[in-house]
Formats: structure tokens, C-alpha cells, sequence
């Protein structure tokens, strides 16, 4: 337990830090602010334009698919805010040899390069997501109970477990690949399919995006909770898959760490 | 001015190496941007279910689309070229640029080509993949695009984003960190350009409106064009509203440079 503690005071430290770095900028955190907002408001108008052509897609209605779109814009946006920042500076890290300075420090590499960052514009941003999805409750007059606002927010984590995997993995290529940054955008690529709800995939994209890669369950599995109660089966799976995810992508990492070599003399 | 045109084949060629050393992070883009095709092929099949359009489109009609986008945006699309011009503004690499006979607007400009050319070779194994693929389940009219009318507008998307990038970026002259600009006129040009969904798919009022705005020539309006969804009279006012917004942008790029060199200070070595 003390090792998890230290390194627990040891992100808190670095989040202050980083959170004074932040602050130096007011202006750039009100400009990202609209900024992700105006990101967030693209996916609700998509959103909004084909319910004005249908009614239900896949067996949500549109109230739904907000809790849904929302809910995914939620998890993206606390990842954005706490993990992201520090691991798409890896393939910089790297090319500039500039990870010597982690690796001599006495922590674990992986945990410092996740941590040392942090936004805080993202954070309210997540805070209209979460305001979204209780309009969007209300719209479906459910009152979610307690239990069910708790689970949701431990399948949140989940949800960034998911997350965090999935970029580890991909950031985890710059140890082969020189220039990496593309990474980023395959991300943001792969992560669309997040957003879509689970029913409307089937065969092998489904099989593929719910054990391999459980992006089909990131958003779909909190927001179902909230929508339709306690359902063991998926949540037990979800919370499997990515535990899971996340064990492969630290392998993956500590296995192009190997591969490291300084760029300074 | 003839003899620094002259320059422009040997900037492009070294642009074209400069792309091609980092071929693998070229080739992950190029593998990633068929990622929304597969989405939008899943998403828009069960929107399909138990109906036989949706708008003006089918299912394979509207699935054609995005498959044409992605050809759109390979063409026409500037990749970093954005930030390229913001470090050299910054870091003040444009030093050696300004002290060299070539104006810079046709400097970038050969360099943006030959982005292009080199992320064009990159993706057309993966898009052709991810369209022979698809055509196996949803039958794509890919091979009825109107290309006489297609390629200029597709041409004419190209210049209209590479002078809208050059104005982004010259703002570097005056702020220290462009990005949250770039990010918020990206998420413009998703909505209103037709990159999420295509514009006749919104109600009337707000189709006319997005047709007024620079945005729908860059993605939507080559992409309908190239599917043969608009009728010859709206290509022509959208080819002529295309090329007033790029010369607009040109003009407005070029009194950006006037006016960012009047405060630029080069400094260092």
C-alpha cells in the first residue's frame, strides 16, 4: 500500500505544479475552453441532424444518444485534462533524447510521463457534458439513483482505462518509429467509434471493438447504467477488457523502452 | 519574378524528400484516415434500417460520399502546414527564406504541393483497400464520378484551404500560440464544410446559409460535385463562389504578410 501512496503524493505534486504552469495562461484556458466546446457542439448538431430524419437509430432515441455522445465527451475530456497532455509528449521525449531526464529520476518511467502534465480547460468542459447528460436524463424523466450515479462514475474510470491504453499503445510506437506524431490522430480516428452506440455495430467490427479494442463499450456500458439500471454481464466484461487493454499497452511500452537509446552525447 | 519561378520545381522536390524521410508516420496517417469511413459505413447502416433513404441519399449513395471526401481531403487537405509556418515565424528560421528571391506565399505554396503529392501516394493503398472492401457489402458509384466538373472544384478546394492555412497561420505574427485558432476554424470546416454529414442533410434555410460560408467549397461542394449530386447551375455558382473566397483569402493573406513584416523582428544568428 505505501508505494501506491507515494505515488499518489507524487501526482499530486506534479498536478500542482502543472496546475501553476496553467494558470500563467488564463487567456489560453478561456480560448480552449470554446475551443473543445465548439468540438462538443459539432458531434451534438450530427447529432440533431439525423434524428431530424429518423427517429430512432439502433434503438436509441435522441435523448439517448446526447446521454450517449455526452457521456463519451465526459470520459474524453477528464482524459484530456489529466493523462493526455503528458503521454502525447513521449514521441518528442524521445526524439530529442530528452527522456533521460525520466528514466533517472526514481519513479516508474510510465507513471511520470502520464502525469506530468495536466489541462485544465478540459475540466470545464467536462462539467457541460455532465450538465448535458442530466437535461438529457430529465428530457427521459429518469432520476438516476444513487448506486446507479456511483457505478457510472467507476465505469467512467473505466472508460479512461480505456483510453489510456489505447494512446499508451499508440504513443508506445515512437520507440520504432522516429516521427510519430500521426499517433495522435489515429487516436482521435480509432476513438470515433466510441460514439456509436453498440447495437448498431455487428459481426467481426463488433466482436473486434468489444474484446479486442472494447472502444464499443467505453461510452455505451455508463451510459446504459444510467439508462437502463445495473446489467452484471457487460459491466463485468467492460470492466475485464480493459484491465485487460491496459495491461498489454504497459507491455508494449516497457518493451519499446528497451529499445531506447539517448540522442544526447 | 520569372527567374524565381524557376526555384519553385527544386522547392517542391525538396519538400517531396522532406515529406518522404518520415514515410512511416506518412503511412499511419494514411492507414488511420480510412478509420471514419469504417464508422460512418457502421453508424449510417443502422440509421438505414427500414428506410430507404434519408434525405436526398441511399444508403450507398450517401457511403460514396464519404468514400469521395476522404479523396477530397487527401487532395486538398494541408496537413502541418499550419504550424510549419507558425514555428518559422516564431523560432525565426524565416530569416533565411525572406533572403531568398522567392516570394513566400509561392514558396509555400510548392511546399503544400508537394505534401500532398507525397500523402496522396501514402494513402492510396489504404483508401483503395478500405473502397474495394466496402463495395463489397454496399454497392459505392464510384465509378460514375462527374470528373469534368469534379476536378475543379476539387483543384479549386485545394487553393481555397492552402490560402485560408497561409492567412491561420500569418497570425503568428501577432500571437504566440496559434493552435486553439487552428482547432476552432477545424471544427468550422467539420460542421460546416460537410465533413460529418452532407450539407443538403440539414433543414433548407441552414443548407442556403452554409452555402454562403467559405467552408462548404472546401470538403461538401467537391465531394457532391464529384458524386454528381449538384445540378450545373449550383456548380457554377458554387465554382464561382469557391474561387471569390480563395481570392479573398489570398488578398487577405497577402495584407497579413504586408503588415506581419512591418512587426516581424528578426533576431539571432
Amino acid at each position: 500500500m505505501r508505494p501506491f501512496f507515494h505515488l499518489l503524493r507524487l501526482w499530486l505534486i506534479q498536478l500542482r505544479y502543472a496546475a501553476t504552469r496553467e494558470l500563467a495562461f488564463r487567456a489560453n484556458f478561456f480560448v480552449w475552453v470554446i475551443v473543445e466546446l465548439s468540438w462538443f457542439v459539432l458531434q451534438l448538431a450530427f447529432v440533431d441532424v439525423v434524428y431530424q430524419h429518423v427517429d430512432s437509430i439502433a434503438g436509441w432515441s435522441r435523448p439517448q444518444m446526447i446521454v450517449l455522445v455526452a457521456t463519451n465527451q465526459l470520459i474524453q475530456q477528464i482524459f484530456t485534462a489529466f493523462l493526455m497532455p503528458g503521454l502525447v509528449k513521449l514521441p518528442e521525449l524521445v526524439r530529442d533524447g530528452k527522456l533521460d531526464f525520466v528514466l533517472l529520476k526514481p519513479a516508474p518511467p510510465q507513471f511520470l510521463i502520464s502525469t506530468s502534465q495536466l489541462e485544465i480547460g478540459p475540466l470545464a468542459n467536462a462539467l457541460i457534458a455532465i450538465v448535458v447528460v442530466v437535461f438529457a436524463l430529465q428530457e427521459l424523466h429518469i432520476t438516476p439513483s444513487l448506486p446507479s450515479i456511483l457505478l457510472y462514475g467507476l465505469l467512467i474510470v473505466a472508460g479512461l482505462l480505456t483510453h489510456y491504453a489505447l494512446l499508451l499503445a499508440l504513443v508506445s510506437l515512437t520507440f520504432w518509429i522516429v516521427q510519430a506524431e500521426s499517433v495522435l490522430l489515429g487516436y482521435y480516428s480509432i476513438f470515433q467509434v466510441a460514439r456509436l452506440p453498440r447495437e448498431a455495430a455487428t459481426g467481426w467490427f463488433r466482436i473486434f471493438f468489444t474484446f479486442a479494442l472494447p472502444l464499443l463499450l467505453v461510452a455505451n456500458i455508463p451510459a446504459a447504467t444510467l439508462l437502463h439500471g445495473f446489467q452484471i454481464g457487460p459491466i463485468l466484461l467492460f470492466l475485464l477488457t480493459c484491465l485487460t487493454a491496459a495491461l498489454f499497452a504497459s507491455l508494449f511500452f516497457r518493451i519499446g523502452l528497451r529499445r531506447y537509446q539517448s540522442a544526447s552525447s | 519574378m520569372i527567374t524565381s519561378l524557376t526555384a519553385l520545381p527544386t522547392v517542391f522536390s525538396i519538400g517531396l524528400q522532406r515529406q518522404l524521410a518520415y514515410r512511416w508516420n506518412y503511412l499511419l496517417r494514411a492507414l488511420f484516415s480510412a478509420m471514419p469511413l469504417l464508422v460512418s459505413w457502421v453508424f449510417w447502416s443502422a440509421v438505414f434500417q427500414g428506410k430507404e433513404t434519408v434525405g436526398p441519399y441511399t444508403l450507398a449513395s450517401l457511403l460514396t460520399y464519404y468514400a469521395v471526401l476522404l479523396v477530397v481531403e487527401s487532395v486538398s487537405s494541408p496537413a502541418d502546414d499550419d504550424f510549419q509556418i507558425s514555428r518559422e515565424i516564431r523560432e525565426g528560421t524565416l530569416n533565411s527564406i525572406l533572403l531568398r528571391p522567392l516570394p513566400y506565399g509561392l514558396y509555400r505554396g510548392a511546399l503544400f504541393l508537394s505534401g500532398r503529392c507525397a500523402y496522396l501516394v501514402a494513402a492510396l493503398i489504404p483508401l483503395a483497400l478500405s473502397f474495394f472492401l466496402l463495395s463489397r457489402v454496399i454497392p459505392l458509384q464510384l465509378g460514375s464520378l462527374d470528373l469534368a466538373r469534379g476536378i475543379p472544384a476539387l483543384l479549386g478546394s485545394a487553393l481555397l484551404q492552402f490560402s485560408l492555412t497561409l492567412c491561420l497561420s500569418l497570425t503568428s505574427f501577432w500571437l504566440l500560440d496559434i493552435s486553439a485558432l487552428i482547432f476552432l476554424v477545424y471544427s468550422l470546416e467539420f460542421l460546416a464544410g460537410g465533413h460529418v454529414f452532407p450539407l443538403d442533410l440539414l433543414p433548407p434555410t441552414l443548407f442556403q446559409f452554409a452555402q454562403l460560408l467559405p467552408f462548404a467549397y472546401e470538403y461538401w461542394f467537391p465531394a457532391a460535385t464529384l458524386c454528381g449530386s449538384i445540378s450545373h447551375s449550383a456548380w457554377l455558382f458554387g465554382i464561382s463562389m469557391q474561387s471569390g473566397w480563395a481570392l479573398f483569402f489570398i488578398l487577405l493573406a497577402h495584407f497579413l504578410w504586408q503588415a506581419g513584416l512591418r512587426k516581424y523582428t528578426a533576431a539571432g544568428g
